[in-house]
């Protein structure tokens, strides 16, 4: 199972958690502005924002790893 | 030119994604051969395969072709995310120096030295340590590459980019193992990871943006500036640590 979770999560919980709250805005961006021309043409924009916060979020550890 | 671009893109991803995990696989089935019997990693190797068939059953008519376009995009936007954000945090840490390469010698290696230090199989006799060891290999890689495959051939392209370049990603990694009976020294598997890393992440953004009722400007080109902007995330990233890990220490 461990090797499964890893397979699918990856190896660590920041990443999968990232893409987690990325899905969870986009979904309450997309209810709220329903067919608005906002989100149709700048949602992916916001999308990708929110996707490379979280792919810096699980680069946090190796930055802070040589200081401690 | 846009389905030419999303076209060769998917082809290039399925196929880099599919040989590169099946490169891994075939480390580990190649170790087992070499230290134990052939046969049995074979025998446990094949049984993986026809799990993996299952799988591929359950994934594609069983569970993708039933659900409606957007909510399908948006899981296989989310799907494509997890794995792909995953190979390019690794390959990031692997080019700046914080993690060591990606390398099926080295697992090769370290899985022949693991067989090794079984006991040996008794004659005549089914060897199931070696059996599983092959299967769990060729199991765990082919359920990534069976993943992928279906995300990336659920795009606006269909099947056949995805589906034509795990075929010739999987017939050039077969005719490699057979020829040469051990993985390749120099292949750079790092930068190839990275890469595979950028492509999944764009077509999961691309995927989730269509799934949630976004326009992309420029159509599937913009497959294009999205790999542009993980390649420049990254390589941020990558600056960023490498000056972290040659700090001096104090």
């Amino acid at each position: 199972m461990r090797a499964l979770r890893k397979l699918i999560l990856g190896e660590t919980w920041t990443l999968p958690l990232g893409v987690l709250v990325t899905l969870a805005v986009a979904l309450a961006a997309d209810a709220v502005a329903g067919d608005s021309a906002w989100w149709r043409h700048g949602g992916g924009f916001l999308l990708l924002a929110l996707v490379l916060a979280a792919f810096a979020a699980s680069l946090a550890p190796a930055w802070r790893r040589r200081r401690s | 030119m846009e389905a030419v671009t999303a076209f060769v893109l998917t082809l290039l991803g399925a196929a880099l994604a599919v040989g590169l995990e099946l490169l891994e696989a075939m480390a580990i089935v190649l170790a087992v051969g070499s230290t134990r019997r052939p046969r049995d990693a074979v025998v446990g190797a094949a049984g993986a395969v026809a799990l993996l068939a299952v799988a591929v059953v359950v994934v594609g008519p069983l569970v993708l072709a039933r659900l409606p376009l957007e909510p399908l995009q948006v899981v296989i936007g989310t799907a494509l995310l997890l794995f792909g954000l995953e190979w390019l945090r690794k390959g990031v840490l692997r080019l700046a120096g914080a993690r060591a390469p990606s390398s099926s010698l080295q697992e090769y290696l370290d899985e022949r030295e693991a067989m090794e230090a079984l006991p040996p199989p008794e004659p005549g006799r089914p060897d199931w340590p070696a059996r599983i060891v092959a299967g769990k290999g060729v199991l765990l890689e082919g359920l990534e590459v069976v993943l992928i495959v279906a995300a990336l051939g659920a795009g606006p392209e269909g099947l056949a980019p995805a589906v034509s370049g795990a075929a010739v990603a999987v017939v050039l990694v077969i005719a490699l193992g057979a020829a040469l009976h051990r993985p390749l020294a120099r292949l750079p598997e790092s930068h190839l990871k990275y890469a595979v890393g950028v492509v999944l992440s764009s077509f999961g953004v691309f995927f989730l943006g269509e799934g949630l009722g976004v326009d992309w400007p420029g159509g599937d080109a913009a497959l294009l500036y999205l790999a542009a902007t993980f390649v420049a995330a990254a390589q941020a990233q990558v600056v960023a640590v490498t000056a972290r890990h040659t700090e001096a220490p104090a």
